[in-house]
C-alpha cells in the first residue's frame, strides 16, 4: 500500500499509537515456552524496545495485548476483561500455535482453544515457540503501518499489508 | 538407573493408611508422591504412596477403595506435604480425604467445572468433557471474597496478589492477608494453566505423548521427554547408545544453565536492577544459540526418541559447543564477579525468605531449595541417570535457607553444568550412531514404571502404567514446583509486602508445571466464592 492511502485510511490516534506500540503481556495458560521467547524480543538481542515497544504492567496503558498459550476456562474471564479494559486503538498478537488454534492441547478438559474464542486477533504468530525474529517482526508489522483492521483473525494473510 | 519397575508394592489396608505411612516416614522421610488409578474393570481406584529416603531408595505402598465409596482416612497429619498431593486426586478423581485441611475446596479445576465431574475416571469420556467445556463459557467475572471470621476487620488488609501480575510471568493468584505491612497469612487459588495433560496423555498413543510432555513447560522441555523417555525405556526394555546417553546429558545440562541464568536475570528485575536482567539475558542466548545449533530449536526440543535420539551431532558442531561453552564461562564468571559485588542487591537478598533444612523436609521441597540448607539431595547422584556416573561434578549445597543461599547454589550449579558438558565432550563416543532404526511406536505391555530424574527446579517424578495397549493407561506427573510451593507460602509469613515477589519467585516456580495437576496452600478454611451479582447486591445493601 501506497504511503498516500495509507494516511487516509488511517486514522490519526492509531497512526500515534504505531510509533509508541505499548505492550501489556498475557499468559493464557501456555506452557511459558512463548512468554520466555517473548522476553527473549525485549532483551538486547532482539530489542523490540527500538520500535518504541516496552512492556507495561496495566492492560490501561497498552495499545498491543501479547497473549501465549491456549485459553484455558479458568483465564478466559480475565482476557476478556483486560482486552475491554484497553483503551483504543487496540491490537491483539496472538503468539504461539497454542494462541493461535489450542495447538497440541486442544481436546483437553479445560482447553477452551484459541485465543479468537474469546477476543478478536489481529496478528497470529505460530511456531512451537516462534523465534524472538518472528516476534519482533509481528511488533515491526505494526510500527511499519503494514496492520489495516484489528480483528481480521488467524491465518487471513490479507491482514498483512 | 533413574527409573525402576514397581514390582514390590506393600498393599495395606484403606483404614490403615495413616499408621503405615508414619511408621514408613520414620525411615523414608521424604513423600513423593500419592498417585491413583483408575481400574474400571475391577470397579476400584488402587492409590500410591511413593516414599524416598535421601540415598536413592524408593518405597511403594498401595491401598484399594472401591469405585462407589471413595473415602479413605488423610496421611496429611503424619506428612504436611500429602495435603496437596491429596486435594489434586480428590479433585481429579472425586475421593475424598477425612482430615484432609483442603477438603470441600475448589483449588485446580475451573471455577465454572461442575462438582461432580471428575476428568481422569477412566469411565469419564472425551466426549462428556467436551460438553463440560461447551458449557462452562464467559460468564460474569467471579470476585474472590475471603471470610472475616478469623481476622478482624480493622487489623487486617486483603490484598488480591496475581493472577496478572508484573511480578509473576505466568498467572497464579495469591491472597495476602496483610496487618499493616505484614503478612499473616497466604491464600493461594491456583490452577489457571492447568491443561489436562494427563487425560490428553491417556487419549493419545505414547509417540505422540513424547512430544505433549515436552510441552509441559517451556523452560524445563527436554527433562520432561527425557524422563518420559526413561520410562518407556524400561517398559519396552530397550538401551540406548552410549552416545546417545552422553548427548542427552549435554542438553540436559545446557538447558539447566538456560534455566538457573534465567532466573538469575528474572532476580535483577524483581529486585528492580533492571540492567542486571539485560546484562544477563544477553549472556543466555549464547546458551540458546548452542540449543539451536545441536537440536535445531530454542526451546522446545523434540530431539530425544525412545532408544537414542533423533538425530546425529557432528563432532564440528560439538566443537563449536566447547568453544561457546568456554566463552561462555569467561563472561559469566566476570558478570557474576560484578553482580555479587554490588551490595544494594546482595543486602536485598540477604536473610529474606529464611527456612531451615527440618522444614523444608517435613513440606517436602525439592531442588535448589532443598541444597541452599545443605542437604544435598540432587537425583544426578542419588539415582544417576544418562552418563551421571561416569562424570565426576559436586552436589552444590548452602549453608542455610534464604533467597541469597538459594541464589549461590543456583550460581555455582550453572558452573558444575559448565563442568559436565565440557567431560561429556572429552568422553563421548565418536564413531556410534545414536539414532535408533524404528521411532517405537506399537502395543506397550503391561507394567509399571516410575522415573525420577533432576530438572532445574528439582526432583521431578514420573509414573507410567502400560496395559497392553497403545497408549498408556496412565501417566502421573509430579513436577518440583508443586513440591515447593507449600514451603513458599509458609515462609512468607512474617516478611513484609515488598519481599512478597522477590520470595514467591525464589522458588523459581513454574507454574505451567504444576497446574496440569493440582495446587495449593492450607490455610484455605475461610475462602469461598461469591458471584459478581451477589456482591454488587451486598454492597448495595451495605450502603
Amino acid at each position: 500500500m501506497a504511503d498516500g492511502q495509507r494516511s487516509e485510511h488511517e486514522s490519526f490516534d492509531r497512526r500515534l499509537v504505531r510509533k509508541s506500540p505499548w505492550i501489556f503481556h498475557f499468559n493464557s495458560g501456555g506452557c511459558n515456552g512463548c512468554d520466555i521467547e517473548f522476553v527473549a524480543a525485549l532483551t538486547p538481542l532482539y530489542d523490540v524496545e527500538r520500535l518504541g515497544a516496552k512492556l507495561v504492567a496495566s492492560p490501561k496503558h497498552a495499545d498491543v495485548l501479547v497473549v501465549t498459550g491456549p485459553v484455558t476456562l479458568q483465564v478466559a474471564k480475565s482476557l476478556k476483561l483486560i482486552y475491554d479494559q484497553m483503551p483504543e486503538p487496540k491490537y491483539v498478537i496472538a503468539i504461539g500455535t497454542c494462541a493461535c488454534s489450542g495447538g497440541i492441547f486442544s481436546g483437553g478438559y479445560t482447553v477452551l482453544g484459541g485465543v479468537e474464542k474469546v477476543i478478536p486477533v489481529t496478528i497470529c504468530v505460530p511456531g512451537c515457540p516462534p523465534n524472538p525474529k518472528e516476534i519482533f517482526r509481528a511488533l515491526e508489522a505494526i510500527y511499519k503501518g503494514e496492520i489495516k483492521v484489528a480483528g481480521g483473525g488467524c491465518g487471513e494473510e490479507q491482514n498483512r499489508g | 538407573m533413574g527409573r525402576s519397575r514397581i514390582e514390590d508394592k506393600a498393599y495395606t489396608e484403606p483404614h490403615s493408611i495413616v499408621e503405615v505411612a508414619s511408621k514408613t516416614l520414620s525411615s523414608y522421610p521424604h513423600l513423593i508422591s500419592v498417585t491413583a488409578v483408575h481400574d474400571e474393570k475391577e470397579k476400584s481406584i488402587e492409590l500410591i504412596y511413593t516414599f524416598s529416603d535421601f540415598r536413592g531408595a524408593l518405597k511403594n505402598i498401595s491401598t484399594r477403595i472401591p469405585e462407589d465409596k471413595k473415602t479413605l482416612p488423610s496421611i496429611a497429619s503424619v506428612a504436611p506435604a500429602a495435603s496437596i498431593y491429596e486435594q489434586e486426586v480428590s479433585e481429579l478423581f472425586g475421593v475424598t480425604f477425612d482430615g484432609n485441611p483442603f477438603t470441600g475446596k475448589r483449588v485446580l479445576l475451573p471455577d465454572c467445572f461442575p462438582n461432580n465431574a471428575h476428568p481422569l475416571l477412566r469411565n469419564v469420556k472425551q466426549e462428556d468433557l467436551e460438553k463440560v467445556v461447551a458449557g462452562c463459557m464467559l460468564g460474569e467475572p467471579q470476585i474472590y471474597v475471603t471470610g472475616s471470621s478469623r481476622y478482624s476487620a480493622e487489623s487486617v488488609i486483603l490484598l488480591p496478589f496475581g493472577p496478572y501480575h508484573p511480578a509473576l510471568k505466568e498467572p497464579e493468584r495469591f491472597i495476602l492477608v496483610l496487618e499493616g505491612e505484614t503478612i499473616v497469612d497466604v491464600i493461594p487459588k491456583i490452577g489457571h494453566v492447568h491443561r489436562g495433560i494427563e487425560k490428553i496423555a491417556e487419549g493419545r498413543t505414547f509417540l505422540q505423548d513424547l512430544f505433549l510432555v515436552e510441552r509441559i513447560c517451556g523452560i524445563c522441555s527436554f527433562i520432561h521427554s527425557w524422563i518420559f523417555t526413561l520410562a518407556v525405556e524400561e517398559l519396552l526394555n530397550v538401551k540406548p547408545s552410549k552416545k546417545a546417553e552422553y548427548l542427552r546429558t549435554v542438553i540436559a545440562e545446557l538447558e539447566r544453565i538456560h534455566s538457573h541464568v534465567l532466573w538469575i536475570g528474572l532476580l535483577g528485575y524483581w529486585t528492580g536492577f533492571e540492567s542486571m536482567f539485560m546484562w544477563i539475558w544477553r549472556l543466555r542466548e549464547k546458551i540458546m544459540s548452542l540449543l539451536d545449533l545441536l537440536t535445531g530449536n530454542r526451546v522446545h526440543k523434540s530431539f530425544i526418541a525412545f532408544g537414542g535420539v533423533r538425530k546425529d551431532v557432528s563432532d564440528e558442531k560439538l566443537n563449536t559447543v566447547a568453544k561457546t561453552i568456554a566463552e561462555f564461562e569467561k563472561d559469566y564468571k566476570k558478570l557474576i564477579d560484578e553482580i555479587m559485588s554490588y551490595e544494594p542487591l546482595v543486602e536485598r537478598i540477604k536473610g529474606i525468605g529464611m527456612y531451615n533444612a527440618e522444614h523444608a523436609i517435613r513440606l517436602g521441597a525439592v531442588g535448589p531449595i532443598i541444597r541452599a540448607t545443605g542437604v544435598p539431595y540432587d537425583m544426578r547422584k542419588v539415582e544417576p541417570y544418562g552418563v551421571y556416573d561416569e562424570i565426576d561434578f559436586n552436589v552444590v549445597t548452602g549453608k542455610g535457607g534464604d533467597v541469597f543461599n538459594v541464589t549461590m547454589v543456583r550460581i555455582k550449579e550453572v558452573l558444575e553444568s559448565i563442568n559436565i558438558i565440557r567431560q561429556c565432550i572429552e568422553k563421548m563416543p565418536r564413531n556410534e550412531n545414536p539414532v535408533p532404526k524404528t521411532l517405537v511406536s506399537g502395543v506397550v505391555k503391561e507394567g509399571e514404571v516410575v522415573a525420577r530424574t533432576e530438572a532445574p527446579r528439582g526432583e521431578l517424578f514420573y509414573y507410567v502404567k502400560a496395559a497392553n495397549s497403545r497408549n498408556p493407561h496412565r501417566v502421573k506427573i509430579r513436577t518440583p514446583t508443586l513440591a515447593n510451593i507449600l514451603l513458599a507460602a509458609d515462609i512468607l509469613k512474617g516478611y513484609t509486602l515488598s519481599d512478597v515477589p522477590v520470595i514467591i519467585t525464589s522458588i523459581d516456580p513454574c507454574f505451567s508445571c504444576m497446574d496440569r495437576v493440582l495446587v495449593v496452600d492450607k490455610n484455605r478454611n475461610n475462602v469461598f466464592f461469591v458471584d459478581f451479582n451477589k456482591l454488587r447486591k451486598e454492597s448495595r445493601r451495605a450502603r
